[in-house]
């Protein structure tokens, strides 16, 4: 492991005491890593060599394949059997959106109002932001900054993680609108009058109506909006009546998630993202015969539910994946944008938990590709595709093997630095200690 | 014949008996004293004698005189029993058929008294608002008397009259130290006539109430207001030149041999009240709320009266199947299991009282039904409601039975308590009559009756069948077997009168009839043209099945599970997994954290709790259960140095900046799901610590996670003393918003003067004499922190104030003993070295406000290798269950060695805990507090099969997966029973739904739970 972390070292010489470390330069050269074991992405693994060209991956060779034929490359590596992953993609976050949880000045992912679908995230995305590096560091190289609050929290867009701006970082501004469905469950407090639960059926009916009112209209401004005034709010729901734009369906009990699933598909709704959905587990059928995809919230977490199995969050994604739902997991929740470096070790909780290794792979990577609809560019190890990858000296689903050595975006070599690690190696030289 | 209740138990009677004396004093005042109260109208003073002859009387509780005669003469009896002499001038009332009983007692009620409003304001108030020489705490008011607010409302009073009360014990449901309670008969005299025993309890509470004033602001802070109340009692007893007035302190004085009613909103709140009896060397008599089946034994052993309503949980609307999976466990094994409360409470030997309070008519009688439909007899359940009561109340001498002399407090009834047809006709107060239900001699109408009419023989073979109760008759005239006609049905005292439309005739028939002889009633049919007959109704016998029906009826009860909620243990179970005590773990990878290392294809034999040996090829005796380790890895059980789990109402005592006098002891909540789920991730033992909204927080609790146990069972035995601390933004209050920002200090610059304040006022605290200076709860904690008997567990994070903390120990002479958090603590590590001090930290959190933006995952390894020992510490519910991996975090920050990363969740956090005598590491004679997993600790796939505390196998992976079966199938049978019941016509609720707040560090709630409701 040393020999890697020397690797470490050397690729990090220049200690730039910066923001962030630059973005890295764009792909001068051809290169080919040899010796790797690659997870696809696509659920296969084998030892074998990538290569690419101008941020494209260009070649793939495996076991199957006679390598009498490998092109020629300008940079040649030899991975040494280290590992190969596509860029883990963390969805549904606020990473980039904030920067101090408890200083508001830094809080820029909610806006005011109850139904936002106008405002987009990526314009606030903050490319400098200091917590953006530490994610990377562990294999996550795309996001989707998302809003939250309210009931339509507004638009996500989708982002590489190693950008000057915004506008360099962007892969797809808006993706979805979304949007929390109601909840059916009141909190009952002691002083609660008569009245209490009366007014609360009062409102959730009156949310769902003004829902399906701003819906019905939608689609009317769909159909006819050349002939409409400009609106904006309108305007940026027209992608989810063209399919250009997914619904991302904030629901977790299995009543709310039948009960909006329906109610959408009946308001012209094309493409269905269940995002939460702690009691899926429940209603795999309805959702595969809806043709729903999943994302869960994060698999590190306490069962919603004083007498649920101790180990239901882990064993969620397992019996998704075996009931052939696609799915992907994101790390929403408490210490949501620092904490999303743990990405990984969440789809590795997953894996102790039933769920098979290369498929816990293409959560993070391809099918996470598949539901925001990058999968054309992204998600996987494949000719044509973005080399988008990172090599590790181990397994990077576990902490402790988890050890980046090498990651691009896009062909663009990422300077592996933080601020983190700019104090770390600050105070091993104060206390003469030397790197392990 | 008269056997008198005499099962008088506890402390609580030595002085109630003085009470009861005192109370005969003072009631004589009261008659000597009498004033004479000016009437508007001519003077009419009657001294009526009446006798209730044929009746049968209920003397006690335990005696039952048939044919018996009461007789009294205003609000006295003046005999009651079999061979009593009826004067000639006496009223005679003949009860035959009807039972006599004494007037039921209410220990605990509120009529009449006051009810205040809390008032908001924006601005925190700190200091009391209650201008005058009061105790300084608004909450603590031993002033108020119950018996100086109460006002007569005779709509209230009614309320408890229908309900069988005649005497009442109200006081003012408001603060901590409530005041005194006065017991007040329920008749509607003036008050001065009423009010039949102004002083009667004590009341007390964990609860603030209407108080303002920030502190407490939890329920640990609660407790150590009380307790410090008691001590400034005992200080103001015996202080002999007293230097100020304190008009509280002498009040309660004044009522000190009162007994003492604390009010509980759990059963756990009963050992904690019964903590604080124990120090102060009293007893409470607890204000129950139902749940005490719960925990039945351990409440016997305290050997002490409760108070128990008689509230049970509605049946929640299931009919929604996902919905339905939403209701606990623990909810609907209550539902079921609430009305077997008084019958395990008679079982377990704990005497109590029934009190109607949060129960209304009807279910109050209906409830006690279900009591004994649930297993208690009648007899307690009336002692219950009349001896045990007029004991706690001191009153034995006047009330609660029906001897000579006794006041004339008593109840006509159909039936007697707990039976289903148990119904009052007149209670009796103090010699005055009410009439609930019209005695008359109304009888029970119900049953089946031959119709006859002379004139018109074909009438003959009607039938009329009545159901029902009185008031409720449901009438169905029976002309075939297949044709059946409701009646409208109505009693009028003597008489009934009902009426049909019959179809034949295409009108109303009406009948009216009276009672003419035993089983034959006589009267007038009208058809609906207007022509009369005689009409003769004849009883039927019906052919009683009512044994063969209870028998059926018999509820099918479940389990009590230990705690009382999914997860928990049978008393079966329990005995299974407690008996198991020797255990050989074999051929498996044993990480010692000890200088052995790692230890290969080793065995480890545990037994009585303890590790008997360690190594290769061990013979354990043949009892031994052997567990094949091989691939397997067998760790120390983890240590979390910095928990909040298992606690109640409350993690942070924060309205001031010093509440080093509360005890997280005092709140172990022994029942949060939480331990048993961080069993399962492999913890063993958690130090419960106060939050830190303060410089200076609580005291912490040291447990071991024996699930299933009492909070007192949980405790660490013989662990050392530490307490919280706390720097930084919380304790300045940085993010509590605008409102906070007057409490001192709000600056670093002045926590540390804080900090030298405080221990110079412990200074001079300690050179007094105790006698001088009472006891000061919160110094005393201080005193012990400069002698070095408390170790300091402080919150921390930016170096400044890591250094400033530790020169201001330095500078008193005692050392800062771990720095929890400690995120800049690389910053300091050289200095930490030097000091020493520890570092209990967090494997990567950061970022999520000013004080953590320097955090870096590499702390953990850079202390380390700085030789401080350091340890990875939760400070969450669910990063708990997977400390292995947080320490592992190490190994890819920073470049542990693997064992080195283990080492930082077990032996590391043992030591800066000091206990590493006896556990986190594996070695012959340290408590057999182990984990084994199925892979590498470390490694992400690594799962926890078995997890061990002191022997005891309290988790294993198998048998979890049997709960979960085990609880799934106990859910639905009780929600196929609750369907059942809805069925039946039960009322349904909504479903209702636990949220439990999991507390951390800056956590300012002081619920623990929050209930939620499915709203369709």
């Amino acid at each position: 492991m040393k020999k890697y972390v020397c690797i470490l070292l050397f690729i990090t010489p220049i200690l730039l005491l910066a923001q962030r470390p630059s973005p890295g330069m764009s792909q001068q050269k051809s290169i080919l890593i040899k010796n790797a074991i690659i997870h696809d992405g696509n659920r296969n693994a084998f030892l074998g060599s990538v290569g690419f060209n101008n941020g494209i991956i260009t070649y793939l060779q495996n076991p199957a394949m006679p390598d009498y034929q490998t092109p020629v490359f300008d940079t040649i590596i030899d991975a040494n059997g280290q590992h190969l992953y596509p860029g883990f993609i963390l969805l549904n976050t606020t990473l980039g959106l904030t920067e101090v949880d408890a200083v508001r000045a830094t809080r820029d992912f909610s806006e005011t109002g109850e139904m936002r679908s106008e405002v987009r995230s990526v314009i606030a995305y903050n490319t400098d932001s200091k917590i953006i590096p530490t994610v990377r560091n562990n294999g996550v190289l795309l996001a989707q900054p998302t809003p939250q609050g309210g009931i339509i929290s507004g638009q996500s867009g989708i982002v590489q993680l190693d950008a000057w701006n915004w506008e360099d970082a962007v892969i797809l501004i808006e993706d979805g609108i979304h949007l929390h469905w109601p909840s059916r469950i009141r909190t009952y407090t002691p002083w609660d009058d008569e009245q209490a639960s009366y007014r609360f059926q009062n409102n959730r009916t009156k949310n769902i109506y003004q829902i399906e009112k701003l819906f019905l209209e939608g689609y009317q401004y769909h159909l006819s909006k050349d002939s409409k005034p400009v609106n904006h709010k309108l305007a940026a729901m027209d992608g989810l009546f063209t399919g250009k734009k997914n619904l991302y369906l904030h629901a977790d009990s299995e009543n709310e998630i039948m009960e909006s699933v329906l109610f959408f598909e009946s308001l012209h709704v094309k493409n269905i993202v269940l995002v939460g959905a702690s009691s899926a587990y429940s209603i795999l059928s309805f959702i595969k015969s809806h043709n729903l995809s999943v994302i869960l919230s994060r698999i590190h977490a306490l069962p919603s539910h004083e007498d649920h199995p101790i180990h239901q969050p882990y064993r969620l994604p397992a019996l998704l994946d075996s009931a052939g739902i696609l799915f992907s997991i994101d790390y929403s929740g408490d210490m949501e944008a620092m904490g999303s470096r743990n990405l990984p070790f969440t789809a590795g909780t997953a894996v102790a938990y039933g769920l098979d290794y290369e498929a816990a792979v293409s959560v993070l990577t391809l099918q996470a590709a598949r539901i925001i609809g990058i999968d054309d560019k992204y998600g996987s190890i494949q000719p044509g595709k973005s080399a988008t990858f990172f090599l590790t000296a181990g397994d990077a689903l576990d902490m402790s093997s988890n050890l980046l050595t090498k990651a691009y975006i896009d062909g663009r070599l990422i300077n592996l630095g933080s601020h983190q690690y700019d104090l770390y190696k600050q105070y091993l030289h104060k206390y003469g200690l030397k790197e392990r | 014949m008269n056997i008198p209740y005499n099962n008088i138990r506890g402390g609580l009677f030595t002085y109630c008996q003085t009470v009861i004396l005192f109370c005969i004093l003072l009631l004589g005042i009261n008659q000597v004293n009498a004033q004479q109260i000016p009437v508007n109208s001519i003077k009419d003073e009657r001294s009526p004698i009446y006798a209730f002859i044929n009746a049968t009387l209920h003397v006690d509780a335990y005696t039952v005189v048939e044919n018996a005669t009461l007789l009294i003469e205003n609000e006295k009896i003046l005999d009651a029993g079999k061979n009593v002499k009826i004067p000639n001038e006496a009223i005679v009332i003949d009860c035959s058929g009807k039972h006599i009983l004494p007037s039921f007692i209410d220990a605990y009620s509120t009529i009449g008294m006051p009810v205040g409003k809390k008032t908001y304001e924006s601005r925190p108030q700190y200091t009391s608002s209650k201008k005058g020489p009061w105790y300084w705490n608004e909450t603590v008011h031993p002033e108020v008397h119950g018996a100086r607010l109460f006002e007569f409302q005779d709509e209230s009073a009614s309320g408890l009259r229908q309900k069988g009360f005649g005497l009442a014990n109200v006081h003012q449901r408001d603060g901590i130290v409530r005041g005194t309670g006065a017991v007040v008969a329920l008749s509607n005299h003036d008050e001065n006539k009423i009010i039949v025993k102004p002083y009667a309890t004590q009341h007390f509470s964990f609860n603030k109430g209407q108080s303002r004033q920030e502190y407490p602001g939890s329920q640990t802070g609660a407790i150590a207001l009380m307790r410090q109340f008691f001590y400034d009692v005992e200080f103001w007893k015996n202080e002999k030149n007293r230097k100020e007035t304190n008009l509280s302190l002498e009040d309660f004085l004044q009522w000190e041999k009162l007994p003492y009613v604390l009010e509980t909103s759990d059963k756990q709140e009963i050992f904690r009240g019964a903590r604080i009896a124990k120090e102060f060397g009293f007893r409470f008599v607890y204000k129950a709320v139902g749940n005490e089946y719960q925990r039945a034994a351990d409440i016997a052993s305290l050997n002490t009266t409760l108070i128990i309503p008689l509230t049970f949980p509605q049946a929640m609307d299931m009919t929604n199947a996902w919905d339905a999976n939403e209701a606990s466990l623990s909810d609907l094994k209550h539902w079921e299991m609430a009305p077997l409360n008084p019958s395990v409470l008679k079982n377990h030997q704990i005497r109590f009282a029934i009190t109607s309070d949060g129960c209304s008519m009807p279910d109050f009688f209906q409830h006690m039904y279900k009591a004994c439909h649930h297993g208690l007899d009648s007899a307690t359940l009336l002692a219950a409601l009349t001896t045990v009561p007029a004991e706690i109340l001191g009153l034995s001498s006047q009330a609660g039975s029906l001897h000579k002399n006794k006041w004339a407090n008593f109840l006509i009834t159909e039936a007697y308590p707990g039976h289903e047809k148990f119904r009052i006709l007149e209670n009796w107060i103090m010699g005055k009559q009410y009439v609930t239900n019209a005695r008359t001699d109304q009888t029970d109408f119900t049953g089946e009756y031959l119709l006859q009419i002379p004139e018109l023989s074909f009438f003959h073979l009607k039938k009329l069948v009545v159901v029902g109760q009185p008031q409720k008759y449901q009438a169905t005239l029976h002309i075939s077997d297949s044709t059946k006609i409701a009646c409208q049905i109505k009693q009028e005292q003597h008489l009934i009168s009902l009426h049909y439309y019959a179809h034949a005739m295409g009108g109303f028939v009406r009948i009216s009839i009276h009672k003419s002889e035993k089983d034959k009633w006589s009267g007038l049919l009208t058809n609906p043209n207007g022509h009369t007959y005689n009409i003769w109704l004849q009883q039927l016998e019906v052919e009683s099945s009512q044994n063969n029906i209870q028998e059926k009826d018999k509820p099918i009860i479940g389990e009590t599970v230990y705690p009382f909620r999914s997860f928990g243990f049978t008393a079966t179970e329990w005995k299974e997994v407690e008996n198991k005590k020797s255990w050989l773990i074999t051929n498996t990878t044993v990480w010692t954290c000890e200088s052995t290392g790692v230890l290969t294809q080793a065995d480890v034999w545990i037994e009585n709790g303890k590790i008997r040996k360690v190594g290769r090829g061990i013979k354990a005796d043949k009892d031994a259960i052997i567990i094949d380790g091989s691939g397997l890895h067998l760790t120390p059980g983890l240590i979390d140095e910095h928990s909040h789990i298992a606690l109640s109402r409350g993690v942070n005592e924060a309205a001031e900046s010093s509440s080093a006098e509360v005890r997280m002891s005092d709140v172990i909540n022994a029942e949060d799901i939480n331990i048993y789920r961080q069993l399962a991730g492999g913890v063993t033992t958690s130090q419960l610590l106060h939050g830190s909204a303060n410089p200076i927080g609580g005291q912490s609790a040291l447990i071991k996670l024996r699930w299933g146990r009492s909070a007192e069972q949980m405790l660490f035995e013989n662990a050392p003393g530490f307490i919280k601390f706390a720097l930084g933004e919380n304790v300045k209050q940085s993010n509590w918003g605008d409102a906070y920002s007057i409490r001192y200090p709000q600056s670093r610059m002045g926590v540390e003067q804080f900090y030298y304040d405080m221990f110079a006022q412990a200074v001079e605290y300690a050179k007094k004499k105790e006698k001088d200076r009472g006891k000061n709860m919160e110094l005393e904690i201080l005193v012990e922190i400069l002698q070095s008997k408390r170790f300091i567990t402080c919150h921390s994070y930016v170096q400044s104030e890591i250094n400033m903390l530790m020169k201001v120990a330095d500078s008193l002479g005692f050392k800062v003993n771990t720095f929890t958090h400690i995120l800049e603590g690389y910053k300091v590590a050289d200095k930490m070295k030097s000091h020493p001090v520890n570092a209990s930290t967090f494997s990567d959190w950061w970022a999520y406000k000013m004080e953590v933006m320097d955090a870096i995952p590499y702390n953990a390894s850079l202390l380390t290798r700085m030789g401080v020992n350091t340890c990875i510490n939760s400070d969450d519910a669910e990063m708990a269950r997977r400390l292995n991996q947080e320490a592992a975090k190490a190994i890819k920050y920073g470049g542990l060695t693997r064992e080195e990363a283990l080492k930082l969740v077990t032996i590391n956090p043992a030591r800066m805990l000091r206990i590493d005598h006896k556990v986190g590491s594996i070695r012959e004679g340290k408590d057999a507090d182990i984990v084994i997993w199925s892979d590498d600790p470390l490694s992400i796939y690594a799962k926890p099969l078995y997890t061990f505390v002191d022997g005891i196998q309290y988790y294993s992976y198998q048998r979890n997966q049997e709960l979960i079966q085990r609880d799934k199938k106990e859910k639905n049978r009780l929600i196929q029973k609750m369907l059942d019941a809805m069925n039946n016509g039960h009322q349904v609720v909504p479903i209702t739904l636990k949220k439990y707040w999991l507390y951390d560090c800056e956590d300012l709630h002081a619920d623990d739970e929050e209930l939620l409701r499915i709203e369709p």
